[in-house]
C-alpha cells in the first residue's frame, strides 16, 4: 500500500465520519421552483411545515439542479427524495429515471395535465403540482391613454399597439415593457401568444404569411417598447420602478408589484389577434428519482402536496395556482386575486384560443425555444427582412421536429408522426 | 539687490511649467478619486439600499443618507440556515487557504530553485487547470464524491476549491521565491543550517507577506465559488451557494440586503489582512 493510497483512505474515512454526523432522515425536496428567498421561506413555513415528516426544501438554479441529479443517478446512490421542476425539465429526462406514480391514487383535476405527465409512457412519471400562466399588467396611470372604445378585458393586438403608442407620446418615452432579458420568458410569448393569436398554430404555421403579419405587428409594438427591455427579466421590477407602464409576463413574475402596491396596478388578459386570444399554461410537477433513499417518505410528501389545503398554501406562497379542485378562500394576497381574475377572463373569453406546452421534444426543448428567440432577435432587434429570417429558421425548426418526431400540439392541427413545418 | 529680481526672460517659461505641474497633479488626483469611486460608490449604494424601506429602494433618485430601516436585514435574520451556511463558508475558505498554501508553496519553491526537465511545460500546465469550466467538471466530481463518501462535506468542497486556487498559489510563491537570492540560502548553509532550517529561518520570514497574499486569493476564490458548492453540498451549504442562486428573482430590497450580507464578510477579511497584500506589491511599511 503506497503512501498516497493511505492518505486517500484516511481522507475518505475522515469524510465518512463527518458525513455520518450530518446525516438525518429529512426528505430532501430538490426544486427549481419557488426559488426567490422570500418564496423559499414561505414554502418552508407555510407549505411544508404542515407535513408529518421534516422536509429539507432546497431550491436551485437549473444547472446545479440537473448536475446533482445526474450525479446521483450515475452513482446509483441518492439523497434527493423529491424533485420539483417545470414540465419542460421533466420531459427532457429519461422516464426510466423517474418512479412511476400511476398507482398513487391522487392526480390533478385536468386530464390534459395528467396526460402530459406521462411523458409518452403508460404511467404518470411526475405529479402535476401547480400551474400558472402569462398575463398582462398595467400601471393605473396608463389607463388614461387606452384607445377610445377599447375594453381592457378584451383588447386586440392593434388596440394594444395603439395604447402603447398613446402612452409613449404622453410620457415622452416608450412605456411598454417586454421580458426580453437573458432570463426573460420571451419565447413563451411567441409560442403561446403571438403565433396562436395570428396564425392558429406554432410549428405548422411558423413561416406562413400570417406569421409575417404577426412579426410586422410585433415590430410595430417594439417601436413603443422600452429599449431597456432586452435587459428586463422580471417585469414586476419595471412596473414598480415606473420604467414600464404596460407589461407582459409570467403571473408569478408580476406578483411583487401587486403585493407591494395593490392599488396602483391592474391585471388583464392577453390581447387577441385575428385567430383568437392565444394563451398558454405553465405546469410544474413533482417526481421521485429512482435513487430516492426512502420511497415511502417521498410518496407521503407528494400526497401532502396534493391535499387541497396544501395547494392553497402553495398558492399563497408562490402565486402558482392549484391543479386539484379547491374552494379558494377570501384572504388571498392581492397578486393572486389579480392574476386569478385575469386568467379566468382570458380562458373564459369568447375568442379564447388555448395552446398547450410543447410536448415530445425531449432534451431538444431548449433548441426549440432558441429558434423563436433567434427569430425575434434577427427580425426585431437586428431589423432583418421577416420572410428571409423565417425561411432560414424554418429549416432549423424542421430539423428539430424530424429528429424528435414530436407530433403537433394545440393549437396546431394534429399530425401523423412529426409535426410538419408548412 | 540684483539677486531677488527675477531674470527677465525666465519669467514666461516658469508659469507654463508650474501650470503643467499643477495640471498633472490635478489629473493624478482625479485619477485617484475616480478609482476610489469605482470601488466605493457601488458598495455605498448597496449599503443605502440595504438599509432602506422597500418603497425607497424602488424610487429614484436614491437618498444620499440611509434611513436605517432594518426590515430587509431582519428577513435574512429569520431565514433558515443562514448562520450554519456562514460557518460552512468560513470553514471551507479556511481549509482552502491552508491546503492551497501547504501544497502550492513547495511547488513554487521547487519551480524557482531546481532545474528539471519539463519545467516550463509544468508551469503552463498548472494554468491549464483553470481552463476547464466547473459545470463541466462538476458532474464526474459529484459522482466520485458520492462513491467515496466525500459528498456533502466541507472537506470535500475545500478540496475542489483548493484545485481552483492552486495555480495562483504556485505562481505567486514561485515569483516570491525567485525574488530571494539563492546566495542568502547558501550563506545560511555555510553557517551550519540544513536545507530545511535555512528555509525556515531565512527564506520563510522574507516571503511570509507574499504567502498571506496568495492565501487571500485562495480565500476569495473559495468564498465566491457557487457551482461546485451547490452541486457537492446539500446539508453543509456555503453561504454563497445558499444565497446567491436565490437572489436573482426576489424583490429589489431583498436582493440588495442579500448582496450586502455576501459582500461584508469578504470585505472584513480583506480589510483585516490588507497590509500583507500591500506588502507583496512592495509598497508597505515593512
Amino acid at each position: 500500500m503506497t503512501y498516497a493510497r493511505k492518505m486517500l483512505g484516511a481522507a475518505s474515512g475522515l469524510a465518512l465520519l463527518v458525513a455520518a454526523g450530518a446525516a438525518q432522515a429529512d426528505v430532501l425536496f430538490w426544486s427549481t421552483q419557488a426559488n426567490p428567498v422570500e418564496e423559499q421561506q414561505a414554502m418552508r413555513d407555510q407549505v411544508l411545515s404542515g407535513h408529518d415528516d421534516a422536509v429539507d426544501y432546497q431550491s436551485n438554479e437549473l444547472g446545479p439542479w440537473i448536475t446533482r441529479l445526474e450525479a446521483e443517478l450515475q452513482a446509483d446512490s441518492g439523497t434527493i427524495g423529491l424533485l420539483g421542476a417545470l414540465h419542460g425539465n421533466f420531459s427532457a429526462m429519461d422516464p426510466e429515471n423517474l418512479v412511476d406514480l400511476g398507482d398513487m391514487g391522487v392526480m390533478s383535476a385536468s386530464d390534459t395535465f395528467n396526460d402530459l405527465a406521462k411523458l409518452g409512457t403508460d404511467s404518470m412519471q411526475y405529479m402535476p403540482w401547480m400551474q400558472a400562466s402569462y398575463i398582462m399588467a398595467a400601471n393605473r396611470e396608463a389607463l388614461h391613454y387606452l384607445p377610445e372604445g377599447a375594453d381592457i378585458d378584451a383588447l386586440t393586438y392593434d388596440q394594444l399597439i395603439e395604447w402603447a403608442a398613446n402612452a409613449h407620446e404622453a410620457a415622452g418615452e416608450p412605456k411598454f415593457g417586454f421580458p426580453a432579458g437573458p432570463k426573460g420568458l420571451k419565447h413563451r410569448f411567441f409560442q403561446g401568444y403571438l403565433y396562436p393569436s395570428y396564425t392558429n398554430g406554432v410549428v405548422r404555421t411558423f413561416a406562413s404569411d400570417k406569421a409575417v403579419t404577426a412579426w410586422e405587428k410585433f415590430r410595430e409594438l417594439w417601436a413603443h417598447t422600452n429599449p431597456g427591455s432586452t435587459n428586463f427579466s422580471f417585469m414586476q421590477e419595471q412596473l414598480l420602478s415606473g420604467d414600464a407602464w404596460i407589461v407582459f409576463d409570467h403571473t408569478s413574475r408580476l406578483a411583487n408589484a401587486f403585493n407591494e402596491r395593490p392599488d396602483d396596478f391592474v391585471a388583464f388578459p392577453a390581447p387577441a389577434g385575428p385567430e383568437g386570444r392565444g394563451f398558454m399554461p405553465v405546469l410544474a410537477g413533482v417526481a421521485i428519482p429512482r435513487t430516492a433513499p426512502d420511497m415511502e417518505a417521498s410518496k407521503a410528501l407528494i400526497a401532502h402536496l396534493m391535499k387541497p389545503e396544501t395547494q392553497i398554501a402553495t398558492l399563497k406562497a408562490t402565486s402558482f395556482f392549484p391543479v386539484v379542485d379547491v374552494d379558494l378562500p377570501d384572504d388571498l394576497p392581492p397578486s393572486v386575486k389579480a392574476a386569478g381574475d385575469a386568467v379566468a377572463k382570458m380562458s373564459g373569453s369568447a375568442d379564447a384560443n388555448p395552446g398547450l406546452l410543447p410536448a415530445g421534444l425531449g432534451d431538444k426543448g431548449g433548441d426549440f425555444n432558441r429558434v423563436y428567440v433567434d427569430t425575434f432577435e434577427r427580425i426585431v432587434l437586428a431589423g432583418q427582412p421577416i420572410e428571409a429570417v423565417l425561411q432560414d429558421q424554418k429549416t432549423r425548426l424542421e430539423a428539430i421536429m424530424n429528429e424528435t418526431g414530436a407530433p403537433c400540439w394545440a393549437p396546431d392541427a394534429p399530425s401523423e408522426g412529426a409535426c410538419p413545418v408548412e | 539687490m540684483a539677486a531677488p529680481v527675477p531674470h527677465p526672460d525666465k519669467e514666461p517659461d516658469a508659469a507654463p511649467a508650474a501650470s503643467t505641474r499643477s495640471a498633472g497633479r490635478l489629473l493624478y488626483l482625479a485619477g485617484v478619486i475616480l478609482l476610489c469611486a469605482w470601488v466605493l460608490v457601488p458598495i455605498y449604494f448597496l449599503m443605502i439600499n440595504t438599509l432602506s424601506a422597500p418603497e425607497t429602494v424602488n424610487s429614484f433618485p436614491k437618498p444620499f443618507f440611509p434611513e436605517f430601516d432594518l426590515g430587509s436585514l431582519q428577513f435574512f435574520a429569520g431565514f433558515a440556515g443562514m448562520l450554519a451556511a456562514l460557518k460552512n463558508s468560513i470553514l471551507v475558505a479556511a481549509l482552502t487557504m491552508i491546503m492551497s498554501i501547504a501544497i502550492g508553496s513547495p511547488a513554487g519553491y521547487a519551480l524557482s530553485r531546481f532545474d528539471f526537465p519539463g519545467k516550463e511545460l509544468f508551469r503552463l500546465l498548472i494554468l491549464l487547470t483553470r481552463a476547464f469550466p466547473l459545470p463541466l467538471l462538476a458532474l464526474p466530481l459529484a459522482v466520485m464524491f458520492i462513491q467515496t463518501g466525500l459528498d456533502d462535506t466541507q472537506f470535500g468542497l475545500a478540496l475542489v476549491h483548493t484545485t481552483l486556487a492552486l495555480p495562483f498559489a504556485v505562481l505567486i510563491t514561485f515569483s516570491l521565491f525567485s525574488g530571494i537570492p539563492i546566495e542568502l540560502e547558501e550563506a545560511a548553509w555555510t553557517l551550519g543550517c540544513t536545507r530545511l532550517t535555512a528555509f525556515t529561518k531565512v527564506v520563510l520570514p522574507l516571503i511570509l507577506p507574499g504567502i498571506t497574499a496568495s492565501a487571500i486569493f485562495a480565500f476569495v476564490i473559495s468564498w465566491n465559488e457557487v457551482f461546485a458548492a451547490a452541486v457537492l453540498t446539500i446539508e453543509n451549504r456555503t453561504l454563497t451557494a445558499f444565497l446567491l442562486q436565490s437572489l436573482d428573482t426576489p424583490p429589489l430590497h431583498l436582493k440588495f440586503a442579500g448582496g450586502f450580507i455576501l459582500v461584508v464578510p469578504a470585505l472584513i477579511f480583506i480589510f483585516a489582512v490588507r497590509k500583507y497584500l500591500f506588502a507583496m506589491w512592495g509598497i508597505a511599511n515593512r
